[in-house]
């Protein structure tokens, strides 16, 4: 009986991967799961005062891929965030595509704004080279992140280059009024689950590769809609947003790697608007108005020597500036630049551990009149699976 | 702001430099080249580039579709990188 058992074993165990492998075929539907983790420790000193330190970000983002067939795609990631000792979880997107043919794929549901490249393309960890965004993007952000609706993209060849573009409806943005918090009063607010008026936002981006060796993009970004809520002082108020992006990425051997340069600019426009602060000792709120302009600029380089060997191809430099001004006359009015330097180092291709300085100058933004000098470093890591 | 200006003229300079480079590189429709090279001129454009070796096929078929649909591929272009992942992975 044992040599039976035994005999079958052996069997089992020279064959069977052969007799199974008969039978397996791939499915025609595929489900993945990736994404990524990260975290880091930050050091920040604000002027002359006791630094900050701490760990930070402790991020889980799963990503769902689930593809239906070669046209139907679902994707969706969660991000679980620790912060202040509580967990956060985040809904970055989810949504369907559908390839329509050739030069159209169609999306619904929440997904990245391809506003500019960097929030749809950029910003997670693992792709992200510095460990801070640049001004102007994140909490109190001047470009939208994402937004819930419905979006057409694709891209074509045009000569020896190509072109791609994206157009989308979302729900608009909201305003902030006074009534709402009169810190941020002018503000836009881009998470909109329920739309705050029957208005929804159009926004597109048509980007252009005019090189055969697809080595620089450049792109045009809009976002248009009304930001009041309907009904209210507001409702006229209209919210129109544009950005230029400019990307050029290349291994180049006489230089013996990789040079990668990105940069994009944000301008947001809001119509004028009245709004109410009390001052001390007011009984009655006085009305205000200011010319609603906000800009950001941010221009990065990084080269990692990938034709080098052993140790050094794994290592890369980066160097970004960023600005940011916000109105004059608003409550959150603030004007900063912001130069950031790094090195990191790659253990695998979306696996990095990041080291880098920086120095941000800024004078107002919220609950803050003068001028500040905020020193920063960062050692983070992220890491892909 | 005198260094705001410094540093974008470096920068300026050196996209109008580089641009003017790759512009007497070859040129050639992304119908003449092969997945290998299209593989190495557009994966690396946002994040670096993933090894055919990191995923079976199967894989990289789910992963040809997203990237076609996030990163703006063309379909010429899909279909060939992911034929070239899929023959040396
Ligand atoms: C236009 C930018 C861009 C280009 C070009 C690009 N990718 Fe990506 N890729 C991304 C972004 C953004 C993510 C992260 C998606 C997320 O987590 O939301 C990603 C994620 C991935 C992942 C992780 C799994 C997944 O599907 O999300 C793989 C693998 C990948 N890319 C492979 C490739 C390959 C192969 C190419 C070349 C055909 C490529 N990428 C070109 C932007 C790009």
């Amino acid at each position: 009986m044992r040599t039976i058992a035994a005999a079958g074993l052996l069997f089992l165990l020279f064959f069977g991967p052969d007799i199974f492998a008969q039978d397996f075929k791939p499915s025609k539907t595929q489900f993945m799961i990736r994404g990524y983790g990260h975290s880091g420790l930050n050091y920040e000193k604000v002027n002359d005062e006791d630094p900050d330190v701490s760990y930070v970000g402790a991020t889980f983002a799963p990503m769902f891929l689930f593809k239906h067939s070669d046209r139907l795609l679902f994707e969706a990631e969660l991000e679980f965030e620790l912060e202040d000792g509580e967990v956060k979880v985040g809904f970055e997107y989810a949504n369907f595509n559908y390839v329509l043919n050739k030069y159209i794929t169609a999306r619904a549901g929440k997904f990245l704004l391809p506003f500019g490249t960097f929030m749809e393309r950029l910003h997670p960890a693992w792709i992200n080279r510095l460990s801070t965004l640049p001004l102007g993007f994140g909490h109190d952000g001047v470009a939208p992140s994402s937004g819930i609706g419905v979006e057409l993209r694709g891209s074509a060849p045009i000569g020896s280059g190509k072109i791609n573009y994206s157009l989308y409806m979302i729900n608009g943005p909201v305003l902030v009024t006074s009534a709402m918090d009169p810190e941020e009063a002018g503000m836009l607010r881009f998470e909109n689950f329920e739309d705050n008026n029957g208005n929804k936002a159009v926004g597109g981006r048509l980007g252009v590769l005019p090189l055969s060796n697809s080595s620089v993009e450049l792109g045009v970004s809009f976002y248009n809609g009304l930001a009041g809520n309907t009904g209210s002082q507001y409702e006229n108020v209209a919210a129109s947003l544009y950005a230029l992006d400019f990307s050029y990425v290349k291994q180049i051997s006489a230089i013996k790697g990789i040079l990668d340069i990105k940069a994009q600019y944000t301008q947001s426009n809001v119509s004028d608007a009245n709004y109410y602060e009390m001052a001390p000792g007011d009984t009655i709120p006085v009305s205000y108005t200011f010319a609603n302009t906000s800009n950001a600029y941010f221009a990065q380089l990084s080269y990692r020597p990938s034709m080098a060997s052993g140790f050094i191809k794994n290592v890369e430099i980066v160097g970004r500036y960023s600005t940011l001004a916000t109105p004059e006359g608003a409550e959150w009015e603030q004007e900063a630049s912001q130069f950031a330097i790094g090195v990191n180092y790659w253990l695998s291709w979306r696996s990095v551990l990041k080291f880098s300085y920086q120095i941000t100058e800024s004078v107002g933004g919220h609950g803050n009149t003068g001028a500040n000098t905020t020193k920063g470093m960062f050692a983070h890591w992220a890491l892909g699976f | 702001m005198n260094k705001i200006k410094i540093i974008s003229g470096i920068i300026a300079v050196m996209i109008l430099t580089i641009t003017l480079y790759s512009c007497t590189a070859q040129r050639a429709a992304a119908s003449k080249k092969s997945g290998a090279q299209l593989w190495g001129e557009n994966c690396i454009r946002c994040h670096n580039i993933p090894s055919p070796g990191d995923y079976n096929d199967v894989d990289w078929e789910t992963i040809g579709l997203h990237m076609r649909i996030r990163a703006n591929l063309t379909e010429e272009e899909i279909v060939k990188i992911v034929e070239f992942m899929k023959t040396v992975n």
